[in-house]
């Protein structure tokens, strides 16, 4: 699954899409769109691409009991799915941040070093 | 692990699939029509607005085909609809479908019964306890590459010999139950440790004492667990039973376990059904008590067998018996005769000669299921021709390449489970077909059964077809370009060129594959045909033989026995059909014959050797009826009896060797160990008989008849072979024959009926039966080949109908419009026919040892095969060749 625009806006890995995606369910449900477009407003239009690739995570995720799916009606009188973090959901997030930060600091220094050369 | 969730995703995707489906379009177009608001909301045009989001969303079918990957359970589901269309679309195809079908079927059922022959002979432990220790002991000296030992060898070797944790011997003979329907059945006189040594213990009962084992014991004996349950209905009271044997009461204190055999039994003919103690001794046997050896020789006359000391290899006991034999050389013990003593581990003593002719068959099923492979393959890639268009609308519809893969594979997958299917009812029936011809002289061939381990590789098989049948139909689809496919629209007269490529390069492939087969097929063949025309010195043709005993306590003397025979040979005669009759010591080709020393008039042998020959006792008419040719002098007659003058005839070979330069005729030859008063004259010459073997050297042979026999050097023959000459079938006589025989003494037991023809076959068992493998292997190759040829021509030709069609119109006769269709084929052989060749050439060389005759790249036999092979391509090429020279311009310019 390779995309067919490679640029500047990489394509999301799944799990980074995953675990954004939580951290969105984590304020409150949203529907598959919601999220999609939360996405983009924060990252500024990096997460722009093959929207449609949310939908297999989020269904992966639903799999794994990490978020809940329901059908409501949207605020603009739609019925749509929403979908909910559980507390499984929360606890994964949480692993996966202290994994994230522990990752990213690692990247950080190592490039601190390399630009300041030690 | 969060399972219980996996397990309630997997049951919603069990039993909510079309809810789920549906929510996920109603999701996902929720989503492009929100994305389309909003961009609609920015400005946009609503046109370019739906545009735009689809485009963001990235492809629909394939996102949606994603995300029922991530159902659980439902991914099942996924491959069930997989299945289903890939029988749906076969469906449409039942040609195709069948042809696919059957030739898998050939492939694995082939491969899947040869596996199961070389799993049961070569892989299947034998019936012994940790086989791999025990080894067969043999002698050896000049004229005889493995033959017995003697009680001298076995003392020594045992307190001598430290690889050896014991070591005991045995002969075969045969035995008769006594009874109101006596039993003739093999038997083997073994020392009381040759059970412990191959690592059986009897089912029932027990094996034999110390006690029993010497001379004078007890008569006690040990049975078969299928002649327990034969002849005594398997009755658990036997064991402790008294049993008239061979004339004489018999304590039966044993049954061995169902399947047991002695190691010699492999080499042919029924498996051994009583055991009896050897009750033996030094004293007994005329040898020097303890481990020490005789000066000169000893006489030689038991099968060895040893378990080896833990730790102990075959090569440790070789070289510690190399040592040893040096030291008694040195002594004086069987020197300068070239004496040595061996070890051959029990299995390569057993299997060792079928091996190879095992491997070999065994890899040209493999290059058959190949070949099938590459057929398959090439009717799934023109398969795949046609539906370039169906598959490219897929992938423009967003089918992920993923999924379209799995689409092809499940359909070679299905094809192949269908070809397994029937692949392995296919080697049920064969394996049974093989148990019922099975080429005699193979051992172990009939226990071959289709059992789990088949069935396993059966699958195994299967699922590798798939793989091979699968990837370039998948390759081929992998590179479709859904734009340039739909563009090339409905007139693609040269669009399969590129494609076409690989279906040629399969068929050359398969041609080329079949001449290796059909080379070695073609080698095979002549050198059956080469041992076939050996002359064995007998005509085989049309003579029934059966094994009869005469036991001393009906026939205490040899009159008697003469007598018997006489009477025998005259009512047998006298069977409408029959035109000789006689009897015969032991059968050409069916038993190894060993020498006797001789003292010959006018001859005198070179330091320490003497003047051996074969020995063979015959009663007249035995020349006659087997067919032997008189060079010169007579043959016996009834005149030959124990009161005239002793009679000798001669084989050629003892002639050159005794009398060289000399007539043999009236020489004057004595057999040692007789009287020495008792002179045989040498009354006729016969051509030699290839008695051991059927190529090899003939060693001097002499014949007398059964009652000089007696006279001198006075040994009463007591197991004869009857043989009997038709003009008919010989297998037709076996009742009368056997009736006759009853009429004379119901008491006496017949065994091993057998037609002389069936055991020259058996001698040459190994070559036949891979004759007979590579021969239907090489015609299946050449099937196969020509259907793929078949399929190519007739590709070519359809696909360029259009292009014929315009040739036609400007003149071109249907003959060059054949032409070009029949080229196509034949460029196809051509090259596979090199290659064939070349492969050939270098792969044949692995039949070396069968071949018999001929060498490994006998000109003959590859001009043949090309020939044949050609013959094969141009016949499959012409049918679809001609199509196109019946082209009516008219209307292939219209075609679409």
């Amino acid at each position: 699954m390779t995309t067919n625009h490679a640029g500047p806006r990489a394509e999301v890995v799944r799990g980074t899409l995953e675990m954004l995606a939580l951290t969105l369910l984590s304020e409150k449900p949203m529907h598959g769109w919601g999220i999609s477009l939360r996405l983009r407003e924060i990252s500024r239009d990096v997460f722009d691409v093959n929207q449609g690739s949310l939908y297999p995570a989020l269904q992966a995720m639903t799999r794994r009991g990490w978020i809940r799916a329901e059908w409501r009606i949207s605020e603009n009188n739609r019925r749509a799915r929403y979908y909910s973090i559980t507390a499984e959901g929360r606890k994964q997030l949480s692993a996966e941040i202290e994994e994230w930060n522990r990752t990213s600091g690692a990247v950080n220094r190592v490039l601190r070093f390399a630009y300041t050369g030690g | 692990m969060a399972w219980y969730h996996e397990i309630t995703a997997s049951l919603a995707a069990l039993f909510g699939r079309r809810r789920q489906d549906r929510e996920m379009d109603e999701e996902m177009r929720f989503h492009l029509e929100m994305e389309t608001k909003r961009l609609v909301d920015g400005g946009m045009t609503a046109r370019d607005a739906s545009r735009r989001a689809r485009r963001d969303f990235g492809g629909v079918e394939r996102h949606k085909d994603d995300t029922r990957d991530e159902r659980g359970a439902g991914r099942w589901f996924d491959a069930w609809s997989d299945v289903r269309f890939a029988l749906r679309s076969l469906r449409h195809r039942p040609g195709l479908t069948a042809a696919a079908t059957l030739t898998l079927a050939l492939g694995i059922g082939a491969t899947s019964t040869v596996f199961g022959v070389v799993k049961r002979v070569l892989l299947t432990a034998l019936p012994y306890g940790h086989p791999e220790s025990v080894v067969a002991v043999w002698s050896a000296w000049k004229g005889f590459d493995q033959t017995w030992l003697s009680y001298d060898e076995w003392e020594g070797w045992k307190a001598r010999v430290p690889a050896f944790a014991d070591i005991a011997l045995y002969f075969d003979g045969a035995a008769t139950i006594d009874g109101d329907s006596p039993e003739r059945v093999r038997s083997s006189a073994v020392q009381a440790s040759v059970f412990s040594i191959l690592g059986v213990r009897p089912e029932r009962g027990r094996g034999f004492t110390a006690e029993e084992d010497r001379p004078g014991g007890p008569r006690v004996a040990v049975i078969s667990h299928e002649l327990w349950e034969r002849r005594f209905g398997a009755d658990p009271s036997v064991v402790g039973r008294q049993i008239p044997i061979s004339g004489s009461t018999t304590l039966i204190v044993g049954v061995m376990p169902a399947g047991f055999q002695m190691p010699l039994d492999y080499a042919g003919g029924e498996p051994t059904a009583i055991w009896f103690p050897l009750a033996t001794d030094a004293a007994n046997q005329g040898a020097v008590p303890g481990p020490a050896f005789p000066k000169g020789g000893a006489s030689h006359g038991y099968y060895g067998v040893a378990r080896l000391a833990p730790g102990a290899t075959a090569a440790a006991a070789n070289s510690q018996l190399k040592t040893l034999v040096a030291e008694l050389e040195e002594f004086g013990y069987m020197s300068n005769v070239g004496f040595h003593a061996f070890v051959v581990p029990i299995e390569e003593q057993i299997t060792g000669r079928v091996r190879p002719v095992l491997l070999i068959v065994f890899g040209a099923v493999v290059l058959v299921l190949l070949i099938a492979c590459a057929n398959v393959a090439g009717l799934l890639l023109v398969r795949g021709e046609t539906r370039r268009r169906e598959l490219a609308v897929r992938v423009a519809l967003g089918a992920g390449t993923n999924r379209l893969a799995r689409l092809l594979v499940t359909e070679s997958a299905i094809l192949a489970a269908f070809g397994g299917a029937m692949g392995v009812a296919l080697a049920a029936i064969s394996v049974r077909l093989l148990r019922a011809n099975a080429p005699l002289g193979l051992p172990r061939l009939t226990e071959t059964t289709v059992d789990w381990s088949v069935l396993v590789f059966a699958f195994l098989v299967a699922g590798l077809t798939a793989l091979l049948t699968g990837v370039l139909p998948l390759a081929q689809a992998r590179h479709l370009a859904p734009a340039g496919e739909l563009r090339e629209g409905g007139r693609g007269a040269t669009s399969g060129r590129a494609r076409l490529r690989w279906r040629q390069l399969l068929v050359a492939t398969e041609i080329a594959l079949a001449v290796v087969l059909v080379a070695g097929a073609g080698l095979m063949i002549r050198t059956v045909r080469n041992l076939l025309t050996i002359n064995p010195g007998f005509r085989p043709d049309g003579v029934l033989t059966m094994r009869v005993s005469t036991p001393s306590q009906w026939y205490p003397d040899s009159t008697r026995v003469v007598a018997f025979w006489d009477e025998v040979q005259r009512r047998v005669a006298a069977v409408p059909g029959v035109t000789r009759a006689s009897a015969v010591r032991i059968l050409p080709l069916a038993t190894e014959m060993g020498d006797w020393g001789l003292v010959i008039q006018g001859y005198s042998p070179p330091p320490n050797q003497g003047a051996p020959g074969d020995w063979q006792v015959v009663t007249p008419g035995y020349f006659e009826t087997l067919g032997l040719t008189l060079r010169k002098g007579r043959t016996f007659t009834a005149g030959d009896d124990m009161r005239a003058p002793l009679a000798m005839i001669v084989n050629r070979a003892f002639e050159q060797q005794y009398f060289a330069g000399r007539d043999a005729l009236g020489g004057r030859v004595r057999i040692s160990s007789s009287d020495t008063t008792r002179w045989y004259t040498i009354v006729g010459v016969v051509d030699d008989v290839r008695h051991n073997k059927l190529v090899g050297t003939v060693k001097p042979q002499f014949y007398a008849t059964l009652a000089q026999f007696a006279v001198a050097p006075g040994s009463t023959r007591r197991s004869m072979s009857l043989v009997a000459r038709t003009d008919g079938d010989p297998k037709a006589l076996i009742a009368s024959v056997r009736a006759v025989v009853r009429s004379v003494d119901s008491r006496l037991a017949v065994s091993e009926v057998r037609s002389m023809r069936d055991i020259v076959d058996a001698a040459i068992g190994g070559q036949k039966f891979a004759m007979q493998t590579l021969g239907v292997f090489g015609l299946i190759a050449l099937l196969l080949s020509a259907i793929g040829i078949f399929g190519i021509v007739s590709q070519v030709v359809a696909s360029r109908v259009h292009e014929f069609g315009i040739r036609a119109a400007l003149g071109a006769t249907p003959n060059d419009l054949m032409a070009i269709g029949l080229r196509s084929g034949i460029r196809q052989a051509a090259t596979g026919l090199v290659v064939g060749v070349v492969a050939a050439l270098v792969l044949t060389r692995v039949l070396h040892t069968l071949l018999h005759g001929v060498t490994p790249t006998d000109p003959l036999t590859f001009v043949a095969v090309v020939a044949v092979t050609g013959v094969v391509t141009i016949a499959a090429s012409f049918a679809p060749a001609r199509r196109a020279a019946r082209i009516d311009p008219n209307v292939a310019l219209r075609v679409d």
